[in-house]
């Protein structure tokens, strides 16, 4: 079995008079430790299928189709308290803007402990922070103690970025989804964080859902890749396949229009 | 700390103003704190004499300038009416006033933080709609109507309380705060309706937040979100608004004073001033602007507390 299995899934939006189908028949499956990359132009369906896997859509004006399995189970249906406990210890997310998505009011290390703290209770304060720190380093942030004890805007962007990975990380999860986490940051910082992401893969086992529209990122670091465009999957595979054997006429264009300099 | 340092050179600088302009205030106004003692049929002679006596007779800045390097040594004259030291008067009248403004303040958070959660988690629901009508028309009910309201069905019919039996905090201190309770309601109901106005809709602005997102991905049910990551930001604004309202409630406690017969501040300011005590209103006006002061600086230490991005 494998750890998500995606199944005819579709999104229709009711919040106009005509309804408005944004994604339609997906169909995919990531195994333990697997990389997916999906790329595809914007609006073609990427963040809504992303948000759906973490239970993050709103539950009012759309309508949701097809099986999205977790392990079996199925998180459209499934009771929210269910999904809630999978969300931030099973399934977790990080997000284009690293800016906003920390709370600013909020220190960092209660950011980055709070997944323990809503899924392990058990676990003493102390053990809470400890983990904390030892995530902040595992995302290679410098003085891991500083960092616990300052608050979001005294952080840069891509500092702020492995945070939002940090907090991921703590509760040992099986499946990040990353939607264009590196968007927002600037090309160096941009590397960094792949290697990172990379390095997680490899030593927590990790399954990771990347979005993006950079073509030479997802070369990187997918093990298989999507291309989505109109809400539709146009065409998948192994990246040897979609990137030296490209069928579909989209594809070939997309990857015809990587920029030569390579990072 | 050098905004902290100015804040307080600003606050000495408008205590300055507002004692200037009070003493400056009884100039102007007509009426003679030596007519007013003995009576208007009293002869110039005598008039003339107690004017010297108490001083009057002394040029305004001479005046200003006595009055003020006794105040600022913590002595505040000598009533006109009482022939009581002033300071000794308002000991006895602030607690009452002070206790009455506590009481309003608490109640006001006590029942707006959760009522304007819940407005926001169901916001154009029903509950939400309602609760905005209901909100709109208490904001627009003056205190002392609702006082003179509160005295006839929870005095009167209800008989819960006894109207116009003030009990001194000397005599029974939970009899005191019995009596007050109700008058600080009579305050707190309209910046109730205020706060849960102002905060309900800070809340929905944060509610779009993407911090907010982030914080439903990490497993947090909608009041969790609410109370652990929106309404900490959703205060900022808040804390300023309740800052001016503790002023306000001080002022406020005037009028709503004299409907529930309690002897504190706003009463003792009003005879005051009728009677032209002057060293009793000048006192008492500096203590309020003192406490508005006061209220400023201590709102700005929360604010920096409450969101560390201000600098
Ligand atoms: N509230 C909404 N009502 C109607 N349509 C919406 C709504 N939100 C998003 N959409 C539409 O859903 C489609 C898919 O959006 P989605 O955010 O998944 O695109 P994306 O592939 O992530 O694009 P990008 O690369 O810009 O992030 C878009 O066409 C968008 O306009
Ligand atoms: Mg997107």
């Amino acid at each position: 079995m494998s750890l998500l299995e995606v199944k005819d899934f579709g999104v229709e939006f009711h919040d106009h008079l005509t309804p408005e189908k944004v994604v339609e028949h997906v169909s995919f499956t990531l195994d333990e430790g697997e990389i997916l990359g999906i790329v595809g132009e914007s609006g073609s369906g990427k963040s809504m299928t992303a948000l759906a896997i973490a239970g993050l859509l709103p539950r009012k004006k759309m309508i949701k189709e097809g099986e999205i399995l977790f392990e079996g189970k199925d998180l459209l249906t499934m009771h929210r308290s269910e999904l809630r406990g999978l969300q931030g210890d099973e399934i977790c997310m990080i997000f284009q803007e690293p800016m906003t998505a920390l709370n600013p009011t909020m220190k960092i290390g209660r950011q980055v402990e709070e997944a323990l703290r809503i899924h392990h209770k058990d676990m003493s304060p102390e053990d809470r922070k400890k983990r904390a720190i030892e995530c902040l380093e595992n995302v290679e942030l410098k003085d891991a103690e500083a960092v616990y004890d300052s608050y979001p805007h005294e952080l840069s962007g891509g500092m702020r970025q492995r945070v939002m990975i940090a907090a991921a990380m703590v509760g040992h999860p099986k499946l990040l989804i990353a939607d264009e986490p590196t968007t927002a940051l600037d090309v160096t910082v941009q590397a960094q964080i792949i290697k990172l992401l990379k390095k997680l893969n490899k030593k927590e086992k990790l399954s990771i859902l990347f979005i993006s529209h950079d073509l030479s990122l997802i070369e990187q670091i997918s093990d298989k890749v999507q291309v989505m465009q109109r809400g539709r999957i146009v065409e998948q595979g192994s990246v040897e396949q979609i990137f030296k054997d490209p069928k579909e006429e989209y594809t070939k264009q997309l990857i015809g229009a990587i920029p030569e300099v390579k990072l | 700390m050098k905004q902290i340092f100015k804040k307080i050179l600003s606050m000495l600088l408008t205590l300055l103003i507002v004692s200037i302009v009070v003493f400056a205030a009884f100039e102007i106004i007509p009426g003679d704190p030596a007519i007013s003692k003995l009576g208007s049929n009293a002869t110039p002679e005598s008039v003339a004499r107690l004017r010297a006596e108490m001083g009057l007779d002394r040029p305004f800045l001479v005046r200003y300038l006595s009055w003020a390097a006794d105040m600022l040594k913590g002595d505040m004259g000598t009533s006109y009416s009482y022939n009581m030291k002033v300071s000794s008067i308002i000991v006895d009248k602030l607690p009452i006033t002070l206790v009455m403004t506590v009481v309003s303040m608490v109640l006001t958070l006590l029942i707006s933080v959760p009522v304007a959660i819940t407005l926001a988690k169901y916001a154009k629901s029903g509950i939400d709609r309602t609760g905005h009508i209901v909100n709109q028309a208490l904001m627009a009910v003056p205190s002392f109507f609702l006082g003179i309201l509160m005295t006839w069905l929870f005095g009167m019919v209800f008989k819960w309380f006894k109207p116009g039996g003030f009990i001194s905090y000397k005599r029974n201190v939970a009899g005191f705060l019995g009596y007050l309770f109700w008058p600080s309601l009579a305050i707190a109901i309209p910046k109730c309706a205020m706060s849960i106005k102002l905060l309900r809709s800070a809340i929905l602005s944060e509610a779009d937040k993407e911090y907010v997102r982030t914080a439903y991905s990490r497993g947090n049910s909608t009041m969790e979100v609410l109370y652990r990551h929106v309404l900490k930001n959703a205060l900022v604004p808040l804390i300023t608004f309740w800052g001016m309202t503790v002023a306000d409630m001080i002022a406020g406690s005037i009028v709503i004073e004299q409907v529930f017969n309690i002897p504190g501040l706003g009463r003792m300011l009003l005879t005051s001033i009728s009677n032209r005590d002057y060293p009793v209103v000048e006192a008492v006006i500096v203590l309020i602007a003192m406490v508005v002061v006061v209220m400023n600086l201590i709102v700005d230490l929360i604010c920096r507390k409450v969101d560390p991005r201000i600098k």
